[in-house]
């Protein structure tokens, strides 16, 4: 994984995830807006993926875990199957700015096949458009603005990128015309 | 911490590289022979042409003491036949690069700019590596050598554009692990396209680290059970690391 300082890592691990907890724990309410009372069993929070992740796996005392991580939303059913329908359409940034990060960390959770081809195919068909995008000067002003807008944060480094090297030739040419 | 240059060559740097290939240049004045580092030049009698390095020629030109030949892919019914193969019979790869001169041993390994792709008596009919770059140059410094100028200059711009759709193309075929052909790309293409593949490239890999991971648990468990895997999934693992 990536480096202990990589600002993108850590807060892919803040994002959300739901969790459900199976134990009533004492003194805990203040997570869920009831200060001072206790954490009910089975009761639904939303938990940093760190957090979560760390009392999921966790194996205490008693056998079962503390709290059982369920999907985000981000990845849920419906979002896979737009994705499949037509993932340049999908608002990637509103449902997780790290879209593909957290695929990956869930990813490392659960065995999900087919997340993993569905999140491949539409990183490739995306950044196919985003390439486009990225050489089209106008680009990010004309109609694919509301794509821009919808790119998570691991395309946006593609798109400066793709239109950084692109940039980097033009104004070889023109500093050489230049002299 | 990461390297505040990104990893590559970068446009200049690669057009420095260019100024290393071998030019044609037809001298005004005579000059004798130079002892440099990089090898003794021809001495330059007027009117015979000489191959010369491009660095040179350059210097050469804006002192007026040479004309340079363009290479014959430069010249415009060239390029338009390049375009033409470019647009019409390959749509997906790009065209050859010219043919590497036959060598005694059969194993050459020579590489540009050593090889004189550019002079003027090259092949006409395919882009060499720096093709790129040394048009550009050439057309910056030399236009009067040039018959047309800026039909070369509009083909020029045409074949990049082709081209750079091509590359763009090929992000279908990428794969985590797979390869990607590009035959006959030039060096300035490459450190245009770099950052975007290797992005991409990485972008997948990241979302498929799961599932090559849990390959990796299966076979080390079948090997562990007893089932020898084979020895090309040995390498696979060596490679993936």
């Amino acid at each position: 994984m990536g480096s202990y300082y990589d600002i993108d890592a850590i807060l892919t691990d803040a994002q959300k995830v739901p969790c459900t907890f199976e134990l009533t724990v004492p003194g805990l309410g203040y997570i869920d807006g009831n200060i001072g009372g206790d954490m009910k069993q089975g009761s639904k929070v939303e938990l940093p993926l760190w957090l979560g992740e760390m009392l999921a796996i966790s194996q205490n005392l008693s056998t079962s875990s503390l709290v059982t991580l369920d999907l985000p939303s981000a990845l849920s059913p419906r979002v896979l199957n737009a994705l499949k329908a037509d993932s340049r359409t999908v608002d990637l940034r509103a449902l997780a700015p790290y879209f593909y990060n957290l695929g990956a960390r869930i990813l490392e959770l659960y065995e999900e096949e087919e997340m993993v081809e569905v999140l491949s195919e539409a990183f490739k068909l995306r950044a196919a458009v985003i390439a486009d995008q990225a050489h089209n000067p106008r680009g990010a002003l004309g109609d694919g603005a509301d794509f821009l807008r919808g790119l998570d944060e691991n395309e946006r480094q593609l798109f400066r990128a793709a239109h950084d090297s692109a940039k980097s030739v033009r104004s070889w040419i023109a500093e050489m015309t230049k002299k | 911490m990461a390297l505040p240059l990104p990893p590559g060559l970068t446009p200049p740097e690669i057009a420095f590289l260019c100024e290393m290939e071998l030019v044609t240049v037809i001298p005004r004045q005579r000059l004798e022979g130079l002892d440099l580092l990089g090898g003794p030049t021809p001495t330059l009698i007027p009117p015979h042409r000489s191959n010369i390095p491009l660095w040179f020629a350059l210097l050469l030109k804006r002192q007026r003491r040479a004309n340079i030949a363009p290479p014959p892919w430069l010249h415009p019914t060239s390029l338009a036949a390049i375009l033409q193969f470019e647009t019409e019979k390959s749509t997906d790869a790009f065209s050859p690069p010219p043919r590497l001169p036959p060598s005694a041993d059969g194993s050459n390994t020579t590489s540009p700019p050593f090889l004189p792709f550019s002079v003027v008596d090259a092949a006409a009919d395919a882009l060499p590596y720096h093709w790129l770059e040394l048009g550009e140059i050439l057309l910056e410094a030399a236009p009067d050598d040039f018959e047309e100028p800026d039909q070369v200059r509009r083909l020029m711009r045409d074949l990049r554009e082709v081209r750079m759709a091509k590359l763009r193309a090929g992000v279908d075929v990428l794969d985590a692990g797979g390869g990607f052909k590009m035959n006959g790309v030039g060096g300035m293409e490459v450190a245009e396209g770099r950052a975007f593949i290797g992005g991409v490239i990485d972008g997948l890999r990241k979302i498929g680290a799961s599932r090559e991971q849990q390959r990796r648990d299966r076979e080390r468990e079948e090997r562990e059970n007893g089932y020898t895997a084979t020895t090309d999934d040995d390498d696979d693992d060596q490679m993936d690391m």
